[in-house]
């Protein structure tokens, strides 16, 4: 039962991380498809400078520092030139898939991997057979808790809404949509940094090309699952998380009588089906074009 | 020079330009503090421009603004906030999914991390004390349109507001709502705050406002007048200026709303003839576009203009989209021309003579970006079969000689119908919709937006289509102008027909019905 509990939570940390992100994106009125890239950006820069200078904190400000520099570029593009969000997300993971492999091969040659002498700090003995996990699992709550208390029970989180869902009312009182629309892509920048982190030096501390296989559109599909709540959300991908972690027991289980591909695609069938039921649940599209439907009360 | 102790708000030359489009010229205009001041205009006159050069949220490209003495900086919300300007829109700008204590704490300056009760306390007080019965924990979405504009009201004064601007707060107020307002903008006049009404109703102007300031074509045509000191003739010459056709007295005083309109036409409809719509106790299946309709009968005959009269968002559009195969019927049944087409789709309704004026031109009535010949020739397109051969060169002829013969401006049918102003749109869609083959027309906000010479083309319009026999269903918001142009006029609440009227009209009957009152 532990390593089942464990084997979520390690696969489900990162992807919450990034889908806070998505969270506050599309609260803001950004349908964020460039999670994928800069998660990857996140993953490669924490286990290239672990490498290069031997300092946890080093690389995570580096991968944090990048992914918000990225992030800004993407709102340049978005808000200021007036691009597509839809094709500026997909170009900006295009970015980070490309942009890591080229640093990768640049400076390893053809190598398709690169591991770390150490990963991120792990929560030790203290936690019995949980102390493999890194201390990034167990701050996780308290970033969904703090999504929350931004989100929806500041006055930043209230501007930050009324952006997103009628922008001339918050234009009207005079709010920069401009400038909301910048500090949220910021705080998603250094929480897909997180992410990536996480996923590549909180239980491993390797660095791979492609590692992050669709996990920032897995994220974008948890923010639509969970109606752009924060907690919904953070269910959301925490389901995807359980869902293959039993694909994993069930292969292990069945072995050869079930086909392989087939228990590899559970996740993503799990997913089709979860946003077809919270779509029914909630009214055919408006749960995706109404995504501040869900409530906390 | 006036006394600035006593002036609230002073413009000195303000001028706007969108575009190619000049929307005020030299504006130089003074209010004096403590009163209620109206600004009026035809549609197009500047007036909501107006209204937010001074809000802060369109920079003018020429001119200064100063309130209470002291120059503001232009195009900045939060310089004419602190300056305690605020302005109410005439569409309201509050989120929908926000509860009402969320909207008010929007607009707020202060406030860190608060608990949803603590916010709904702080807030229900600021609405008892504004005597606004609602609760601080209902959505907006859920709110009637007269409870919404009261939270915007309460929101503009969540800050210490010295000068109030409402933009056309009457146009989505029954006539009772607007008096309950109107005692509402008293009321804020005797606590010490300034209110400017966009008002382009006379009436109005003349009950409650103590002075009056008319725009026309983006200029300052005179003001601020007195408002004893004028009458309802007068004021109307102002507004409508040198007319470009000859008005009749009633279309004129539709138009500025000097008097109640007198219905005097008399319907050249004939029971003995076949109706051309008739719906049976039509319901339809709720859908989040607007309330269902509950048990509607309507019947429209040849040559009679029937107007539906309603508080927006009352059903009228679900009546609309009913008919044009866009809702899902539920029980009952809709014939056009004595045929039935409960089921039909929009083209066999079409065929049947049916034509939409859809209410909004832009988005539903033309495709902007597509050239004129193309959105003139969809109705025609829309009748023939998929594979069916098309001739453009054919379609650019009828089309031009359409568009002449209905006196629309244009350069050439290859245009975009979106280079083309609302009144000149208006009468492409007007070209499409009422040819020799419509039976009935529904008329949905014809003249929403336009200015007086094409209001006054679209009601002649439809007064041609009804001498040749055309049914017409003919919705607006302005009361003024259905008891001028209707032969019969149903009232529309919550989805079901609150009460028919025949003229001569009873503007207190029909408002009475427009609120539910006496039900």
């Amino acid at each position: 039962m532990d390593d089942t509990i464990i084997a979520i939570l390690r696969s489900g940390t990162p992807l919450i991380y990034v889908t806070l992100a998505g969270v506050i994106a599309q609260r803001a009125g950004i349908w964020h498809l460039g999670l994928e890239g800069l998660m990857i950006i996140g993953a490669c820069a924490t286990i290239l400078v672990i490498t290069a200078t031997g300092s946890v904190a080093i690389a995570l400000s580096v991968a944090i520092l990048l992914c918000v520099l990225t992030s800004i570029l993407f709102w340049f593009v978005v808000e200021k030139l007036k691009a597509n969000q839809i094709i500026a997300g997909l170009g900006l993971t295009g970015l980070g898939l490309g942009g890591t492999t080229f640093a990768v091969e640049a400076i390893f040659g053809s190598q398709a991997a690169v591991s770390a002498p150490f990963g991120l700090p792990r929560l030790g003995p203290w936690f019995g057979s949980f102390g493999s996990l890194s201390i990034l699992v167990l701050l996780m709550p308290l970033f969904v808790f703090g999504m929350w208390l931004l989100l929806r029970r500041t006055r930043f989180g209230l501007r930050l809404a009324a952006t997103g869902e009628h922008p001339f009312a918050a234009r009207s009182v005079g709010v920069r949509t401009d400038l909301i629309r910048l500090s949220a892509l910021m705080i998603g920048g250094v929480l897909c940094a997180i992410g990536g982190a996480e996923l590549a030096a909180g239980s491993l501390q390797i660095f791979s090309t492609n590692m992050t296989a669709g996990r920032g559109f897995m994220a974008f599909t948890a923010v639509i699952f969970g109606a752009g709540h924060p907690i919904g959300a953070t269910f959301a991908a925490l389901f995807f998380a359980i869902v293959g972690a039993l694909g994993i027991r069930a292969q292990l289980l069945f072995g050869d009588r079930v086909p392989h591909d087939l228990l590899l695609g559970l996740p993503y069938i799990a997913t089709v089906f979860g946003i077809w039921l919270s779509a029914k649940l909630r009214g055919g599209t408006r749960a995706i074009s109404n995504f501040g439907e869900l409530r906390d009360s | 020079m006036k006394d600035d102790a006593h002036t609230v708000l002073e413009c000195h030359d303000v001028g706007v330009t969108y575009g190619d489009v000049v929307a005020l010229s030299d504006v130089s205009v003074s209010f004096i503090r403590g009163r209620i001041h109206a600004v009026v205009g035809q549609n197009g006159a500047g007036k909501t421009t107006f209204a937010r050069v001074i809000a802060g949220l369109v920079k003018p490209a020429s001119g200064r603004v100063e309130i209470e003495g002291r120059a503001v900086p232009t195009g900045n919300v939060n310089e004419a906030r602190r300056a305690g300007v605020e302005l109410v829109h005439q569409s309201f700008a509050l989120p929908p999914s926000f509860t009402v204590a969320e909207a008010m704490q929007f607009g707020a300056t202060d406030g860190g991390v608060y608990s949803r009760k603590q916010l709904e306390t702080r807030w229900q007080k600021h609405l008892d004390a504004l005597d606004i019965k609602v609760s601080a924990g209902q959505r907006i979405r859920d709110l009637p349109v007269e409870t919404q504009q009261s939270v915007e009201i309460a929101r503009a004064l969540v800050t210490e507001a010295r000068l109030l601007i409402l933009d056309e707060p009457t146009a989505v107020l029954s006539p009772e709502g607007a008096q309950k307002l109107f005692e509402r903008v008293r009321h804020l006049k005797d606590i010490g705050v300034t209110v400017i009404l966009i008002l382009h109703k006379i009436r109005e102007v003349l009950s409650v406002a103590d002075t009056v300031t008319v725009l026309r074509g983006g200029r300052l045509v005179e003001g601020p007048i007195e408002s004893d000191g004028i009458d309802a003739a007068k004021l109307a010459e102002l507004i409508i200026g040198p007319a470009t056709r000859a008005l009749d007295e009633d279309d004129r005083a539709a138009l500025t709303g000097a008097a109640i309109p007198v219905h005097h036409t008399q319907a050249t409809a004939t029971d003995a003839q076949s109706p051309v719509l008739k719906m049976n106790a039509v319901s339809t299946r709720s859908d989040p576009e607007g309330p269902p309709l509950n048990a509607i009968d309507l019947t429209i005959h040849q040559g009679e203009i029937v107007g539906v009269a309603g508080v927006e968002g009352n059903g009228q559009r679900t009546l609309v989209r009913a008919i044009s195969a866009l809702a899902d019927v539920s029980s009952g049944d809709i014939q056009i021309d004595g045929k039935d087409v409960t089921t039909a789709p929009m083209k066999m309704r079409r065929l049947s003579g049916l034509r939409v004026i859809p209410f909004e031109r832009n988005v539903e009535g033309l495709s902007l970006s597509s050239a004129l010949w193309q959105n003139w020739s969809i109705r025609s397109l829309l009748q023939k079969s998929l594979v069916s051969a098309i001739q453009p060169t054919q379609l650019r002829r009828d089309c031009a000689t359409a568009l002449d013969s209905w006196d629309v401006h244009y350069d050439n049918v290859a245009q975009h119908a979106g280079s083309l102003s609302g009144g000149n749109a208006q009468k492409v869609i007007l070209s499409r919709e009422m040819d020799e083959g419509a039976r009935l027309i529904l008329a949905a906000q014809p003249t929403r937006g336009l200015d007086i010479g094409a209001t006054a083309f679209v009601w002649d319009s439809l007064r041609r289509a009804k001498s040749r026999g055309c049914g017409i269903l003919f919705i607006s918001s302005d009361l003024d102008e259905i008891m001028d142009v209707c032969d019969r006029i149903v009232v529309m609440l919550s989805g079901h027909v609150a009460g028919t009227f025949e003229p001569p009209y009873d503007l207190t009957e029909i408002g009475a019905a427009m609120t539910g009152v006496g039900q």
